[in-house]
């Protein structure tokens, strides 16, 4: 098949093959559909960003292409947001990868689920590094509804969205989006009531 | 450009081209016309008739009738028994057959026909006492092909014919496709019925192939309309295709490269298996049971689709098993029905070679080709496999 542009000169360069040692969260996957196989480590800093980023794969050379660029374009970025970015919408992948063919919705998916598997990875270290006993919000990154309070009123937060990108909370499962909706609501209230 | 995918299609011979071209500019007229030019098409359809046969070994020019394709041929032979006998609705076929074969019975099997599906073991054999279990009094036709499009494995089909006759009253069509041209076909010697061939594999344009029917052997036209090819298959004939096939035919009975396109399907072979510790070959290892033309190589634990978009990029075409084209995607069914493990079918390469191949595009190949591999292998995430294989290697 004929690939994109972007995806083509990707997949013909990669970046970010490799490892990255010990300190990194590894998501694996793989697809019954193709047989393709990946795996994707990310390294996370103090500042919960993704400091590095690497993949291996045996599969299509769209998968590599999209691999390489998807990785390339994570990083940098809160760990928390891009793994809610990635969960909202396909669409968003798009204009990064270009046109993706039906037949290869898979393939993105596959990447998509690894750097989420990775996230997931990560979500698991801070549950297991989480001292705390306030009352959660988010039991994914283990955000207390004390944080979560704090960042909403003290920044003037009105979307998930920015509560993600404060401080993490919604970045995983988003079982807890209907609660954080609840105190942006509650803090959009007249505080003279 | 290195064409090492002549399988898939052949460029068209010169010498092809030279004969065809008169047809196409001065000589027109259609075949079927009473007239002088009518009459001179007529004569180089007959001639066409001949050339096929010769390289066939029928007994009879009588015996081929002109297709559109290979697949044509195959829907002809099967479905046009089947129609003619409808009470013997027994197909026995192998799990390997091309999908012009493969495809029509397992459509054929959802219309009420019962399929038996011969195995191949990890060669790519067939075993013979499997056929001779499946025959039954209501089978009505056994389909073999001669050689496999993917792996090149040759089938006994002179055993299957006498198993066959021996066996049943069925009648046995070979898929002869990708083995015309290739390997020396003596149909009078055998007790093959039918027999399917497509120009293109054997430096014919696209779009003309034949049907081999055994003097004797009722078949229904395939297409019904004028009494064109002795009133079998009607349409106009597509007489500088037909030319163009009878020219490709004479020139596979020459003797000249054959030897060339055994000795750089052997170097290639040799030495990538050599060279490339992941490398294994898929089918015989019995070269006398391969086409001389084809070398089928897994290279495991990476991925085949990407070998061949890179050998691309490096001007090189080659095929691979393991295109992953539509959403249902898996490797090829040849190769599992091979049982070859799927971390080796994913990473399978075709090469197939043909009489323009050089030392040189072998050399540039087997130049190319290991970087390319390293390149996936130090990007596969299969890396413990891989460090087992370089330890046994």
């Amino acid at each position: 098949m004929e690939l994109g542009a972007p995806i083509k000169e990707h997949f013909l360069s990669p970046r970010n093959v490799g490892e990255l040692g010990a300190a990194a969260y590894i998501g694996h996957t793989g697809s019954m559909i193709c047989g393709a196989t990946m795996r994707v480590e990310l390294r996370i800093d103090e500042s919960r960003r993704i400091a590095d980023a690497k993949f291996k794969a045996a599969g299509c050379s769209f998968l590599v292409g999209a691999a390489s660029l998807l990785t390339e374009a994570v990083r940098g970025e809160l760990a928390a947001e891009v793994g809610a970015l990635l969960q909202s919408s396909a669409n968003s992948l798009g204009q990064l990868l270009g046109e993706i063919p039906a037949e290869k919705s898979h393939c993105v998916k596959l990447v998509r689920d690894g750097l989420l598997a990775a996230i997931a990875a990560y979500s698991d270290f801070v549950r297991d590094e989480w001292q705390g006993d306030e009352a959660l919000i988010c039991t994914c990154f283990c955000v207390s509804e004390k944080t979560v309070e704090a960042a909403i009123t003290m920044d003037g937060l009105r979307t998930i969205a920015e509560v993600t990108r404060a401080c993490n909370a919604g970045g995983g499962c988003r079982s807890c989006y209907a609660l954080i909706e609840d105190m942006l609501r509650c803090a959009e209230q007249p505080t003279s009531r | 450009m290195i064409y090492l995918d002549n399988n898939a299609t052949t460029r068209v011979a010169p010498e092809v081209f030279a004969a065809m071209q008169p047809f196409l500019t001065e000589h027109y007229g259609n075949p079927a016309s009473a007239h002088t030019p009518g009459r001179y098409m007529k004569a180089a359809v007959e001639r066409a008739r001949e050339q096929v046969a010769g390289l066939l070994g029928a007994a009879s020019p009588g015996e081929i009738i002109f297709t559109s394709c290979g697949s044509e041929s195959d829907n002809w032979a099967i479905g046009g028994f089947l129609e003619q006998n409808p009470t013997r609705r027994h197909i026995i076929t192998t799990r390997v057959e091309h999908e012009a074969v493969r495809n029509l019975c397992e459509h054929l099997a959802e219309i009420g026909c019962e399929v038996t599906w011969l195995e191949v073991d990890g060669n790519g054999a067939l075993d013979l006492n499997d056929l001779r279990k499946a025959l039954r009094p209501d089978t009505g036709i056994v389909s073999v092909m001669l050689a496999n499009n993917e792996t090149g494995v040759l089938f006994p089909i002179a055993e299957v014919g006498r198993i066959v006759r021996e066996h049943s009253a069925a009648v046995f069509h070979v898929d002869g496709v990708q083995a015309v041209g290739k390997v020396p076909i003596n149909l009078k010697e055998m007790e093959v019925d039918l027999f399917a061939l497509s120009g293109h594999k054997l430096h014919a344009p696209q779009g003309i192939g034949a049907l081999y029917i055994r003097d004797g052997l009722k078949l229904p036209p395939f297409i019904i309309g004028g009494a064109q090819e002795h009133g079998r298959r009607a349409g106009t004939s597509a007489v500088p295709n037909i030319v163009g096939l009878g020219a490709a035919c004479e020139l596979a009975q020459q003797a000249d490269g054959h030897e060339q396109i055994l000795r750089l399907r052997n170097k290639l072979e040799d030495e990538i298996l050599a060279r490339i510790p992941n490398a294994i070959l898929n089918g015989a290892r019995d070269r006398s049971k391969r086409l001389p033309n084809t070398a089928n190589i897994s290279f495991q634990y990476v991925e085949g689709e990407n070998i061949m978009m890179l050998l691309d990029e490096a001007g090189i075409c080659v095929s691979t098993g393991s295109a992953c084209h539509s959403g249902t995607h898996q490797a090829s069914p040849t190769l599992r029905a091979m049982n070859v493990p799927y971390t080796a079918a994913q990473g399978s390469i075709r090469f197939s070679l043909g009489r323009y191949n050089t030392d040189e595009d072998i050399n540039r190949t087997l130049e190319v080709l290991p970087e390319i591999v390293d390149r996936l292998v130090a990007m596969s995430p299969y890396e413990q496999e891989l460090k087992a294989l370089q330890r046994a290697g």
